[in-house]
């Protein structure tokens, strides 16, 4: 008698815990934008809460919702894309030049960038399906072959003002107050959502994440769906290039250089599994909007722009890391420092983070001793 | 089975090279209806390469096989699929991140018609999958909305073996090792269901390496051993010393 209770109790709990897990992703970024909100009530609430900084803040999140949706299926496969910033990059450039030198309509144009971003991440698709080239070093590739050629079409050419189109499509307001970039990206995460659960697409593309060789084994033609997958991802990031071009009204070979870790840290923290198989479209599009208003915070803050580089790659690691702590079975053991300690492998990892300590103090050190007035040598 | 039955399916003078290797050498097998043939054999014997002939998956060097008489080839496993050859492969081949459902439907998901575009008919699979578990294997999962990692190992060899008996068409059902990873009580369960699906009147290739097992279910043992077949013999008419000595080759005449 004594011991049902707490079988019942310890019962309920793993329920709760099962029943919460489909959802962390989600969770998980709510909690931090909660976080980041509350530290912003307190710090800067005037500056922040404004309307106009609100908009602002769904703006910048607008830009990467096509991409974080996309992207959410090609790291549910197992996939990477390295190439997003690039293929926005070049597809804008090439209707940007369509547009000013050829005169081409804009709602042409429209349609031409998202086919030619289809066409590249189809290009992608086929290099790491066909010619077998892993993914992180295919697309990292054709990375650098996309900006070669923004590049050489547009040297260090700005084209700049462009139809009203397209500056409606990147900051323009629909019904009055909705900017119509959130607009376009909220439809891409809805359709991204329907692709996901009710399309042939969307089922593979979790068995593949899942299990690759079972998915070939039951007739999933696995390597069909990768490159639907990459065309998808390309077709996303050329309509985040028309965005951009349209929000700055101008653009040049260089623009959208952090797409891609942007996109994928908000995938990753929005609790899509790097492992595959596992993927939340509603957590990708708060982990959008948590990016979006941690660097706004930043901003407001008045922290040097380069502190964002710093605050991501942070963002990723923390949420990484306790995604794989939520999966880890045994979280039982291991806890504290002292046992940490003790296991030989940290004790020679220890030793070496201090032998580096005690040569760069020492190095710090005669380099102030023998420091001299700096000349003009240098 | 009696002589005068045939066969639903035979495979004539199979050979199958891999490069230089030749996995089997001229092999014959039969199959029939209501019937459970084991394919016992020691490692490297042609077992695994046999059953991926006859489910499509290779194409034999030269050889033939027949269903109902009729000789035809498959070109991959979907076509073995189309003519009721299914498999359970050992690694059960499910998605872990999928539900039972979903993996019930793996690769041959129900649609329906929405705005003219052919999306899939989630419901319909829950409710069929579900249906499928209960009259064909007598299986009732407690909550069908979990990924089927959550499962136990039975359970998972459940839906495996019910994405193949879904197919109404299905005639031969072949089995790669189907208890090796589950203990004592899901061992029974499992050959529990093998005899129902035989008495449902599939024919059931199930390859082995649990003599008990073997002795239990089936009803003929396909010996393999190096390549080629060293002997068919009746489950009723053997012992596990004459089957482990056509396995070991220690006599070889016994067929």
């Amino acid at each position: 008698m004594t011991t049902a209770p707490t079988s019942q109790v310890s019962q309920r709990h793993r329920g709760l815990i099962a029943r919460i897990e489909p959802f962390m992703g989600v969770l998980g970024p709510l909690v931090m934008i909660v976080m980041i909100a509350a530290f912003m009530g307190v710090f800067e609430p005037a500056r922040y809460f404004r309307l106009s900084n609100m908009n602002q803040i769904l703006l910048d999140a607008a830009l990467y919702m096509p991409m974080a949706m996309a992207m959410t299926f090609v790291i549910t496969q197992r996939g990477i894309d390295l190439s997003i910033g690039s293929v926005a990059a070049l597809s804008a450039i090439i209707v940007a030049f369509l547009m000013k030198q050829y005169g081409f309509p804009a709602w042409v144009c429209v349609f031409i960038a998202l086919g030619l971003g289809g066409v590249m991440g189809l290009i992608n698709g086929l290099v790491i399906t066909r010619l077998k080239v892993p993914d992180l070093i295919g697309t990292l590739a054709m990375d650098l072959v996309y900006r070669g050629f923004a590049l050489v079409l547009a040297k260090g050419l700005v084209l700049a003002r462009f139809p009203d189109l397209i500056t409606e499509i990147g900051r323009g307001q629909m019904f009055g107050i909705l900017p119509t970039p959130v607009v376009i990206g909220l439809i891409t995460m809805v359709g991204g959502y329907f692709l996901l659960r009710n399309t042939y697409f969307g089922r593979y593309t979790i068995a593949i994440g899942s299990n690759p060789e079972a998915s070939e084994m039951t007739g999933v033609s696995v390597d069909r769906h990768k490159v639907y997958a990459y065309t998808l991802m390309g077709a996303m990031a050329a309509l985040a290039g028309v965005m951009l071009l349209g929000k700055l009204n101008a653009i040049q070979a260089t623009s959208a250089p952090y797409f891609n870790l942007h996109v994928i840290a908000a995938v990753v923290v929005g609790g899509t599994s790097l492992f595959g198989g596992r993927p939340s479209i509603l957590g990708s599009l708060a982990g959008v909007l948590l990016l979006s208003m941690m660097i706004n915070a930043l901003v407001t803050l008045r922290i040097e722009f380069f502190w964002q580089s710093v605050a991501s790659g942070v963002v990723i690691i923390l949420s990484v890391a306790t995604y794989a702590w939520l999966q880890k079975k045994d979280r039982d053991g291991g806890g504290s420092v002292g046992a940490a300690l003790a296991n030989p492998d940290n004790k020679k990892i220890l030793i070496l983070a201090l032998i580096f300590a005690v040569i760069l103090a020492l190095m710090f050190a005669m380099g102030a001793v023998l420091a001299a007035p700096p000349g003009a040598s240098g | 089975m009696t002589a005068d039955e045939k066969p639903v399916i035979s495979m004539r003078g199979i050979k199958k090279r891999f490069g230089g290797v030749v996995a089997l050498d001229g092999v014959d097998l039969d199959a029939y209806a209501g019937e459970v043939l084991a394919i016992v054999g020691d490692n490297g014997a042609g077992k695994s390469t046999l059953i991926k002939i006859l489910t499509g998956v290779y194409q034999p060097t030269t050889g033939y096989i027949e269903l109902d008489g009729q000789r035809f080839t498959m070109a991959d496993h979907s076509e073995a699929i189309a003519n009721g050859i299914d498999a359970v492969y050992q690694n059960l081949a499910l998605a872990d991140h999928l539900t039972p459902a979903q993996n019930l439907f793996l690769g041959t998901e129900l649609t329906r018609k929405f705005l003219g575009l052919s999306i899939l008919d989630n419901r319909r699979m829950d409710r069929e999958a579900t249906e499928v578990l209960r009259s064909r294997l007598g299986v009732e999962l407690r909550d069908m909305n979990v990924p089927t990692e959550s499962l136990s190992g039975g359970q998972r060899q459940a839906v495996a073996i019910a994405r193949a008996v879904r197919h109404k068409d299905l005639r031969v059902l072949v089995m790669d090792e189907p208890t090796a990873a589950l203990g004592p009580q899901e061992t029974a369960r499992t050959l529990g269901l093998i005899k129902a699906l035989r008495d449902q009147g599939l024919a059931v290739v199930v390859i082995s390496h649990s003599l008990d097992d073997v002795f239990e279910i089936s009803d003929r043992v396909h010996v393999q051993r190096r390549g080629t077949c060293a002997g068919v013999v009746k489950t009723a008419n053997v012992t596990v010393e004459e089957v482990l000595g056509l396995i070991t080759g220690a006599n070889a005449a016994a067929a």
